[in-house]
């Protein structure tokens, strides 16, 4: 118990410090949780305890995932979503994938690195579009979907890895009738739930937890991984009041979550040595290949190359769903790999993010280009 | 000019709207509770941005719908478009400490200047419509209303007292 009370002590003094520069706070979390655990300082081992606190962070992380899946809106901006998805989605798994294979991960390995290559943070790009005053780009569209269809691969991910030994099919109409319970229990209970939302005693904040906690146990019974119950259950409730349920399960996401990324920093096992230049590589490669698609996509939807140094200015950062992949489905050594890209890209996408603006206006100072209108 | 409202996932909602002089408008209710605006000039490439709390945007709003905000800070104009030439003024003074134990009647605002104070907040609460026997303590916040002229007269004769 003391080192889960140790290990939130220092997340706490790194959350004020990582506050007051304005740079992301997920990887000082992971190097904070590396030098306490078993590669650092051995003060804080993880225990039953620390890893159910843990389990909590990522369920309450994948609720919120599915909380902000509105397909109704998806569909209503599909082609923004798709040309950008798809290039972002080709080219960065393709490099990370080939990156992996090539330095020896085996098949399976390469394809959990790929996808915490691919996959940016949602929460870093969010940030650095309102910290940065860049809400009004039109380029801040175009990254916000992107977030949205990056968040659409992971769910379909989840699926298929998760499927194991199972056979396929079963396996998705399992799902697919999970989706559909939950559904018509938000449809028809639709009245009763909004009712308790509406309540200021403690009522809605205990419903939440307890309809979260109470999905995710079903998964024991039924063979559908607990990850996709809690995407499904938050999907099912965003048709009720997404912003009650959003405002009621924050508190348990944000504590849960810095416990999380902390315990996972604890458990990386260094044991086996690290591969300097294989981490550097591959953290190099994350940044470069973001580029490439970033470029692709600022040239196909805004006609403008800039556009896409933009987008890759504040997509750089890996971040909280690379770490739930390699804690999924990581072993010890992917789990290595992709935490070294979290930190490296996550610490590079915050500068870039605060400097593209000013590399672009440079870029295009007057007469370099014709102007031309933002906004739709 | 047409006002657009975009429902942005994991960031809020966001308004926009061309100006009949070309001028973009951008504001943001971001769900971190904050409301940015944006201003671009027509032709510009870049915009400018302001970061603004809840009450922050509230207090330009009120300026933006017509309230007249004097440079003082808190006082406030009004003016009814029905009726011609009607403005009043509404005005925040804060007790100082020797008018403390004194009531409205002792200090015969109404009388002698014509303002009548219409609301006192004291200690987070607010009493509206103070009767004349109402007591004054140290600190607390007035909203006097009446002409600019009569406000003026407040100052110099009861304030100052």
């Amino acid at each position: 118990m003391e080192g889960i009370v140790l290990a939130l002590f220092v997340c706490l003094v790194l959350a004020l410090i990582t506050k007051y520069l304005s740079i992301p706070p997920i990887p000082f979390y992971i190097i904070g949780g590396v030098l306490l655990g078993q590669s650092g300082l051995g003060l804080v081992e993880s225990n039953e305890i620390s890893h159910f606190l843990s389990q909590m962070g990522l369920i309450f992380l994948l609720f919120f995932m599915g909380l902000g899946l509105r397909l109704d809106r998806i569909a209503a901006n599909r082609s923004a979503v798709f040309t950008s998805g798809f290039l972002d989605l080709n080219i960065n798994m393709l490099i990370g994938f080939l990156a992996a294979y090539l330095f020896g991960f085996s098949i399976i390995e390469s394809v959990i690195i790929a996808a915490a290559f691919y996959i940016s943070s949602t929460a870093m790009a969010i940030t650095s579009l309102i910290d940065n005053r860049k809400l009004m780009m039109r380029e801040a569209e175009t990254i916000i979907w992107l977030m949205v269809f990056e968040d659409l691969v992971l769910i379909i991910f989840l699926a298929i890895i998760s499927a194991g030994d199972q056979n396929p099919i079963i396996f998705l109409i399992k799902i697919a009738g999970v989706l559909l319970i939950l559904y018509l229990v938000a449809h028809y209970g639709k009245e009763f739930l909004v009712s308790i939302l509406d309540r200021s005693d403690e009522l809605p904040i205990l419903f939440t937890f307890g309809a979260v906690l109470t999905t995710a146990s079903f998964s024991m019974y039924i063979g559908v991984p607990e990850t996709m119950m809690v995407i499904a259950l938050g999907a099912a409730l965003a048709t009720t009041d997404p912003d009650a349920f959003e405002a009621h399960a924050r508190p348990f996401k944000d504590v849960f979550l810095v416990v999380f990324f902390v315990f996972f920093g604890i458990t990386i096992n260094l044991a086996g040595g690290i591969d300097y230049f294989m981490i550097g590589a591959i953290s190099l490669l994350a940044i470069l290949s973001k580029l490439i698609s970033g470029i692709l996509t600022g040239i196909f939807i805004h006609d403008s190359a800039y556009s896409g140094i933009e987008i890759w200015g504040n997509t750089i950062g890996r971040g909280e769903f690379s770490i739930a992949l390699a804690a999924l489905y990581g072993s010890p050594p992917v789990a290595t790999v992709i935490a070294s890209m979290v930190i490296v890209t996550s610490i590079v996408g915050a500068f870039t993010a605060k400097y593209t603006g000013r590399f672009r206006r440079w870029m295009a100072s007057p007469g370099r280009r014709a102007p031309h209108r933002h906004g739709h | 000019m047409t006002l657009r409202s975009v429902n942005l996932p994991g960031v809020g909602t966001k308004y926009e709207f061309t100006t009949e002089k070309g001028d973009t408008v951008a504001l943001f209710f971001t769900k971190t509770g904050t409301i940015q605006m944006y201003t671009l000039q027509g032709g510009c490439h870049t915009p400018s941005a302001a970061e603004m709390t809840p009450m922050e945007a509230r207090r330009l709003g009120n300026i933006l719908t017509g309230a007249i905000i004097e440079a003082e800070s808190e006082s406030v104009e009004v003016a009814f478009s029905a009726i011609a030439d009607l403005r009043i003024t509404i005005h925040t003074y804060v007790i100082p400490g020797d008018l403390a134990g004194k009531t409205i009647e002792d200090l015969q605002i109404r009388t002698k200047t014509g303002v009548t104070v219409i609301a006192v907040s004291r200690d987070e609460k607010n009493i509206i419509n103070p009767p004349p026997s109402f007591v004054f303590k140290a600190g607390d916040g007035l909203v006097v209303i009446g002409e600019t002229d009569q406000l003026k007269k407040f100052e110099r004769e009861v304030m100052v007292d």
